[in-house]
């Protein structure tokens, strides 16, 4: 067995088919972060990844484990998935996601590891207040601390900072550099170039674009904000 | 209200409430007269006063409420949408068109005239009721917001208006006026045998949430989030669905379509201050349900109102308070 996230001869279903074939591997412990154009496809891809989108061929992996025979629940042990958007018009408190979380990655859910994820996750001073009731940038945090509670292994984060300010990114950016120390695999999508390089944790980066303009690839090269700015605008 | 002392106020509450019913009512028996009915040696006329009348009719409104608070708190998780309700989404008015197929339209079981056929009945509000649903769960990936679904419940609700007035203009008085009858709402027509039906599809609702509780209370975080949590879709969906729409139309096809206690049950109880998880709402909610139907029911008894003249005095204000009160509805909650 290979352990590890493992995407080969990967095509995008609908609307991301025109983003031609992905093939990539991630050790365990590693991260990426992916960038590329609105419309490039990383939702696409992350979602793929998650196991929520069927892929319009090849393969995804996880741990040999192909991710598109997993059932939801087995799916939920290995991954945790945090979108841009944190969750509006809910009636759960801060510890009723950190609860859920745990129950979903499989963990037993007792007060102390609810307690020890919310602080972790810096969340615990919120511990009895409706998620409704935190800003975008609170709740945000909450729902990264949710992430890093419900998978040990795998994570994946959609654009995770797109409504956040200066600090709300910093923030969120010093979570994922404390997770890849503690071992976990992020994969990150986003347009916060300056900031993924700003806090240093990115070990490898995938550019998203269509084969006309010379296909995705993952350079070689380590990741710095102005290689990839070139890469993203020379391309038109 | 703490959540561990809603329970036990509110079994207390309903007992007492059910102990009144029992003992009241138009035909003036003395108390040692319904006592014996009870125990099986009070002569035919109370015995069937007490054993015919008042028990299924209250047993009915408990179940009948129990059902629509249920039906009630799944519509709003898995739509999302703190007005969803069965009268809000059209099921009702779904279940009410069936019905008046059944009974005005005389579709299959020849006339019905006085008291409306159990059985048939049924169909026709399961059929209609269910149908609603269905739609529901086809179109709801194309709703961009919470007033589109809301909107939907309305114009299904006017269509199957239309159709029902068709149905009545061309209807026997009898029927006709069995038919308004009927829609004024009332837990008295249901009987044992309806009783036993709800009982078995409540069971089954109650035991399905309970053990969905948590998969629910990821369904609140966004459907995306939920199903990265572990959550099946569309095992949710048929099951939440399901169980709703089934409730709903079944309560409509005995007791006409009830109006608010569905929609508002949740809120009662997120108002007495129990919030949270599916867990800590569910019995609460389902209890709080009965409570209010028994309450409507003997105040229906005692000031001879139709059931749904008193629950929409009660109902129309607690919507009214969620949409200007604290203005959270449609502000702080937006829909993403």
């Amino acid at each position: 067995m290979k352990a590890g996230l493992a995407c080969s001869s990967l095509t995008l279903s609908h609307p991301s088919e025109g983003v031609g074939t992905l093939s990539f591997f991630l050790p365990p412990g590693s991260t990426m972060v992916v960038i590329g154009r609105n419309g490039s496809g990383k939702s696409t891809l992350l979602k793929t990844l998650a196991g929520i989108l069927p892929p319009r061929s090849g393969t995804v992996t996880l741990d040999s484990a192909s991710m598109a025979s997993m059932r939801p629940r087995e799916r939920a042990h290995r991954l945790a998935f945090v979108s841009a958007t944190p969750p509006r018009g809910t009636s759960l408190t801060v510890s009723d996601v950190m609860e859920l979380a745990l129950e979903a990655g499989g963990h037993p859910v007792q007060a102390d590891r609810v307690n020890q994820a919310m602080e972790e996750g810096g969340v615990q001073q919120w511990a009895q207040m409706p998620l409704d009731t935190l800003s975008d940038g609170m709740a945000q945090r909450v729902m990264l601390a949710r992430a890093a509670a419900q998978s040990d292994a795998l994570v994946l984060l959609d654009e995770p900072t797109a409504f956040l300010d200066v600090v709300g990114r910093r923030e969120v950016m010093a979570d994922v550099a404390r997770w890849r120390q503690a071992g976990k695999t992020v994969i990150m999508a986003t347009h916060d170039l300056d900031a993924v390089q700003e806090s240093g944790w990115a070990d490898r980066w995938l550019l998203m674009r269509p084969p006309s303009q010379g296909g995705s690839v993952v350079p070689n090269e380590p990741f710095t904000s102005s290689a990839a700015k070139a890469l993203l605008i020379g391309q038109d | 209200m703490k959540a561990r002392w809603s329970i036990p106020a509110l079994v207390t509450a309903m007992l007492i409430l059910f102990v009144i019913g029992l003992f009241s009512g138009p035909a003036r028996l003395e108390w040692s007269q319904e006592w014996a009915a009870l125990r099986g040696d009070g002569g035919v006329t109370a015995e069937t006063i007490m054993w015919k009348l008042r028990l299924p009719r209250l047993v009915s409104a408990a179940l009948s409420g129990a059902a629509l608070g249920l039906s009630g708190l799944l519509m709003q998780t898995f739509f999302r949408n703190p007005l969803a309700g069965p009268g809000v989404l059209g099921v009702s008015s779904g279940a009410t068109l069936g019905v008046a197929l059944v009974a005005l339209g005389g579709a299959g079981m020849g006339s019905v005239s006085s008291t409306l056929g159990i059985g048939p009945q049924v169909v026709g509000a399961l059929i209609g009721g269910g149908a609603v649903m269905v739609l529901l769960g086809l179109v709801m990936g194309r709703f961009r917001s919470r007033t589109a679904l809301l909107i939907f419940g309305l114009m299904v609700g006017y269509l199957a208006g239309a159709l029902v007035t068709v149905l009545q203009a061309g209807a026997e008085a009898g029927a006709l006026q069995a038919f308004v009858h009927w829609g004024m709402g009332s837990f008295a027509h249901g009987g044992w045998t309806s009783c036993t039906i709800m009982v078995c599809a409540l069971t089954p609702a109650v035991l399905w949430s309970w053990r969905a509780s948590s998969s629910l209370d990821m369904w609140t975080m966004g459907a995306l989030t939920a199903k990265t949590m572990g959550v099946d879709e569309k095992a949710l969906s048929w099951s939440a669905l399901g169980s709703a729409g089934v409730l709903a139309a079944l309560v409509t096809a005995w007791c006409g379509p009830v109006a608010f206690l569905g929609l508002a049950t949740p809120h009662l109880v997120r108002a007495a201050g129990i919030k949270g998880r599916h867990a800590a709402l569910l019995f609460p909610v389902v209890l709080t349900g009965s409570t209010v139907a028994l309450l409507a029911d003997l105040v229906v008894r005692l000031a001879g109102v139709p059931l749904n003249a008193v629950l929409s005095l009660v109902g129309a204000p607690v919507v009214l308070m969620l949409i200007v009160g604290r203005g959270r509805i449609f502000s702080k909650a937006r829909n993403r």
